[in-house]
Formats: C-alpha cells, structure tokens, sequence
C-alpha cells in the first residue's frame, strides 16, 4: 500500500508538473488545426530562429566540451595552487543572474563598453549580433560539462592514467584511450543538459540578442515576440519546436545508451550513485 | 638494472615525506621498503617509478642520473594495490596496452602481440581468462592480470606498491610465493612497499624499515628480525613485550633476573626497557621470575600464553610463546603457578 501511494505520488507530480506542460504546448500550437501550425513554422522568421539557435549550440557545446574536460582533468589529476579559486570560478555562471551575464558582455564589448571604441573602429558587431549570442550562451552553459565530470574523475583517482604512462603511453594516448572511456557517460550527461541549456537560454541571449528579427533571434526569444504580439497558436508552435528539439536529444541519448551496453551499465551505475547521493 | 638513491627529499606541504635518502637496489635484488602508513614508503616508490618528482637529491639507473626522465623512458612496471585494470578493456586488451600504444615503428604486428600476450597470461596462470572484463575476476587474478600487463614492456624495475594489500590473507601468502619465484626466474629488479612485516621477510633478500621519512635499518630479514637496532624496529617486525630495567647498586634486573652485561650500561638519566619476544620466554618449574598462567590460547601449531609475572601490573600480562608439543608435555593451565626466564633480551632507552 505504500509502495502504491509513493509510485502514485510520483506520477501524479510528474504529470501534473512535466507531462500535462508538455501536452499543454503541443495542443495550444494544434489549436488551430495542421494547416496553421504549419503555416507558422514555415515561416521564414522561424527557420531563422530555428536554424540561429542550432548555430549557437553547435558553437558553444563543443567549446565547452574542450573546456569542461580540460578543467575537469586538471582538477582532478594534479595539484596545483589556485585550484579551489578554479573551482569556485567554474560555479560563477550558476551564481550569476543570466540577464547579469548579459549585460557583463554589454558593458566589455557594447558602444560604450570597454572594447566599444575599437570594435567599432574595426567594423566588428559583437553585441546585437551572432558573437554575443554565441559568448553569452558559453558563459551561462559553462558548468554542465565541467561538474559532471569533476566528481567522476576525482572518484576514479589517477591509478589507470599513471599505469598507462609507466606502460610507455603518451600523454594524448592516455586521455582518448584510458581517461575518455571511463568518463564516457558523464561527459555525455553533461553534453546533453549543456545543449538543452544552450538552445534554451534565454535571459542572457535576450540581453545581448537585440531581438533583430531573422538575424538575432533565437527559438525562446522568437516566442516571447510572438506571445508579446498575442500571436498564440505561432508563439506556441515555435515552442514545440523547441520542445521537439530537447525530445529529441533525450532519444538520442536512450539510443546511445542502447547501442552500447557498457554505457547501460554505466547508467546503470551512475543512477545508483544520484540516488545515493539524494538520499 | 640496478638503482641508487642520493640525498632524495620530499615535502607535501609541511609534510616531510622522505628525508635524504640514500640507498643502493643491486640489479636483480628484491627489495622491501617497510613501515608504517605515512613512513614515506610509496612516495619513495613513486619517486624511482617517476610519478613524483624529488624536491632534491638524485634517481640513478645503472649509475645514470634518471632523476629528470619521464615514467616511459624509465623502463618501470609499476603495480598498485588498487590494480588499476582498465575496466572497459578485457584481460587481453589490459595486457597488450602497453604494447599497442608503442610508435609504428617499434611497434609488434598484430599476431606477435597476440602470441606475446597469451605466453604472460600462461605465466600468471590466467589462460583462460582473456576475454573476461576486470570485473569477472577475482581480486587476486585481477592483481596478476596488472602484473602481467607490467611485464608486457619488459621492463627492468618491477615497483610494486602494497599489491596484496587488498587481498585475504591466504591469497596474499599463495602471490607472495609465486612472486618470488617469478622474479627468482626472471632477474629484474624489484622492489616491493609493504606495511606488512611478514610478507617483506618472506619475499624480499633486504628488508629497508622506514620511520618519518627516514632509514631506520637495512639489512637481510634475519639481521633485521633477530638484530633490530632501534626500539622502533623491534617492535615493528613483530610481537614484544616491553618490561622497565631496574638498577639496583648497579647491576641490571628485569624482576628478579640480573640481566647485567658489559654492553648495558646504567643511563645517567632516563630510564631503559627492554624487548622479548614472545618465543624468547622460557616458562618451567625451576628458578626464575614467579608468575600465574591467566590464559591460554592454542593456534595450530603453537601456543600462546598470558603470564602475569610477579610485581608487574595485572592488567599487561606477557604474552609467551611455546610449541605445541612442549605445551601438551607440560599441560599448562590456567591459575598455574610458574617461572620466567628470557632466552633473549633487548635493551633501549626508553621514550622520553
């Protein structure tokens, strides 16, 4: 009987909390019929958006990785001093309001800001334009890869990396063919929510963005435009694109997990450890 | 190859871990550093594998100054006590790493490595096991899987850092016998840490004992066993009873036994004690130091007693030891009344 009114519980939260949202979206963008909504996301305003928001992520997700592992690694596997000050720096982002974010690379690379001056001189747009959106979603994205990884690595110590280095290993060797696969899963957990952050963010972007239709806008602030312009039906089609867009990462995910039953097995493990460490 | 250490020193902070060491492994030696954790034992270790570098002094391989060179040109297996497989690779794959990442030009073809890995699998007795994960094997084949993957490179140092450490105590006795063997078949140098007095005298030709960061004694294991020169060591390389000397119009008593001789000499100040082991108390009927048996413990072949000897405190008992046989003539028991005398003795200053 407990066991019932806790699974319950669950699902009841679940669908009043995740699922009834999600529905809610894809039935506000179908309110319509078909026709309207494909109306709406065939818009040229739209595929800007859309194709936008996949241009930033394709940017800012790979920088991230280099830099999340890179970081990770380094505090991880060797002492140096200055490592906790690296540590805390490396949370600035989650501390830091998205809209603070923004307005940090207004001040450095706006009119007016510190850069301002020469920017200008050498016809280089950053703020209200693609560069912005592209360093302001880095900001606010930099810490998923990073604090996946820092835990994992720290539990798994340096043995296996000095073993394949006394075994005559280079350094390079070492990483892709010993350190890589045994942080396989967390990287990828931390690609996915930082891809998820990087489409979805929106209070830096709109900061820097300057809302520029077609040029400057991405998915999340394409819909507020058009929520602000009561334009439902499209604000809301344009949003299940967005939802589209995480479903789909999440598949991608479940695919790989399949594909590879270390992976699972590693899933496996690391669901155990976050309810370990929930508890 | 043979390896010499020169004034090394480390420091953790403002922790000393070794402090100007100085010592010599003959080439094909097998050697034990021993000691207790934090004597600086794996830092020594990983200094001559490489993995830290000294803060001063000198690392010579075969009377060349290695200090400066990296872990891969050192020609080192090293083996921890955590084994460090590589989980997502079979047994196979663990033992032909350290062949596979060799440059093209230096590297075995394919069916070599095959063939080279299935000869170091026969040697660790593990034939069967080469497509098995890490985690399908036991602790103690998991350790000689990592000590074949060591000897794939044929190195020249073999370093291995508490590798039974993990291991029950029957596993650990059969690897350490097996390790011997190995190494009296193969000829590399090796040099073995370990916090385990009996595993570094069953397996090593020298016994190094460290304390703080320092070389306590050097020596084969029965110099190091029978003639220990500090106080720290005796009571390191096994069980001791420490009793207080007592100078009385200046001769030397333990109880009522003179243990007067022209080497101990009444301290101006301070106080001695010495150590017995517990074999070197003789328990009889005749003259000696009055005790009461208080218990009685029989481990296989031998038999430990508690003996609480007249004037000491009834709450430190000795602890004796006699063969079974001798036990089953005498038949002691509890609430006996007997006599000490000690075979052996020795006497240090006692801890201020």
């Amino acid at each position: 009987m407990g066991r019932f009114l806790l699974i319950a519980s669950a699902l009841l939260f679940l669908g009043v909390f995740l699922v009834l949202p999600l529905l809610a979206v894809f039935a506000q963008a179908f309110a319509k019929g078909f026709g309207a909504y494909a109306i709406a996301i065939s818009e040229p305003m739209a595929w800007a958006a859309v194709k936008l928001t996949l241009l930033v992520a394709a940017i800012a997700v790979p920088l991230n990785l280099v830099f999340g592992v890179a970081a990770a690694w380094a505090i991880a596997k060797f002492d140096f001093r200055g490592k906790s000050t690296l540590i805390t720096l490396i949370d600035l982002p989650f501390a830091v309001s998205p809209v603070i974010a923004g307005l940090i690379f207004i001040l450095i690379f706006g009119n007016n800001g510190w850069f301002g001056g020469y920017l200008r001189a050498h016809h280089i747009r950053v703020v209200f334009a693609v560069p912005g959106i592209v360093l302001a979603t880095i900001f606010v994205t930099f810490p998923f890869i990073a604090r996946e990884l820092i835990p994992i690595m720290q539990a798994q110590g340096k043995d296996a990396e000095e073993t394949a280095l006394s075994l005559g290993a280079t350094g390079w060797q070492t990483f892709w063919r010993v350190t890589l696969p045994n942080i396989r899963l967390g990287l990828l957990y931390g690609v996915l929510l930082c891809n998820a952050r990087a489409m979805g963010e929106f209070g830096a972007v709109s900061v820097v963005s300057g809302h520029i239709r077609g040029l400057t806008n991405t998915l999340p602030l394409h819909v507020e435009i058009l929520y602000n312009e009561y334009n439902y039906t499209a604000a809301f089609a344009v949003a299940s694109l967005l939802a589209l867009l995480a479903l789909l990462t999440l598949a991608g995910k479940n695919f790989l997990e399949r594909r590879q039953p270390e992976l699972r097995h590693a899933a496996r493990v690391m669901r155990n450890r976050t309810q370990r460490r929930s508890r | 190859m043979s390896i010499a250490l020169r004034g090394v020193s480390k420091q953790f902070g403002e922790f000393a871990a070794v402090e100007n060491i100085n010592l010599d492994i003959s080439s094909g030696a097998l050697m034990a550093l021993l000691g207790p954790s934090g004597c600086g034992k794996t830092t020594l270790l990983r200094i001559i594998a490489g993995l830290e570098t000294p803060d001063s002094g000198e690392v010579l391989f075969d009377g060349q100054d290695a200090t400066s060179w990296p872990i891969a040109d050192r020609k080192v297996g090293f083996v921890f006590q955590s084994y460090a497989l590589f989980r997502h690779m079979t047994v196979f794959e663990n033992v032909a790493f350290g062949l596979k990442v060799k440059r093209r030009r230096d590297r075995p073809a394919a069916s070599e490595i095959r063939k080279k890995v299935q000869e170091l699998l026969a040697l660790v007795q593990l034939e069967w096991s080469h497509d098995r994960f890490p985690a399908q094997l036991s602790g103690g084949q998991r350790q000689r899987v990592a000590l074949a993957r060591a000897m794939a490179v044929d190195p020249k140092v073999l370093l291995l850092d508490e590798p039974f450490g993990a291991l029950d105590s029957q596993v650990r006795h059969e690897l350490r016998r097996w390790l011997r063997r190995l190494h009296d078949e193969l000829h590399f140098t090796s040099i073995i840490v370990t916090h385990d007095q009996q595993e570094a005298i069953e397996v090593a030709d020298t016994v190094v004992v460290l304390n703080r960061g320092r070389i306590e004694q050097l020596g084969v294991p029965e110099e190091i066993y029978d003639l220990p020169t500090s106080a720290f060591v005796h009571r390191f390389l096994g069980q001791v009873n420490e009793l207080p000397v007592k100078w009385r119009d200046g001769r030397a008593y333990l109880g009522p036994i003179d243990i007067s001789a022209p080497d101990v000499l009444e301290p101006a100040d301070g106080k001695q004690i010495a150590l017995v082991r517990p074999h070197e108390i003789e328990i009889g009927p005749g003259p000696g130091w009055p005790a009461t048996v208080v218990a009685v413990r029989v481990i296989g072949p031998i038999v430990r007693l508690d003996l609480c000897a007249e004037g000491q405190p009834i709450h430190e008992p000795l602890e004796a030891e006699i063969s079974r046989e001798r036990f089953e003539a005498e038949s002691f028991a509890v609430g006996q009344k007997v006599a000490l005398r000690f075979r052996r003795w020795q006497v240090y200053p006692a801890p201020a």
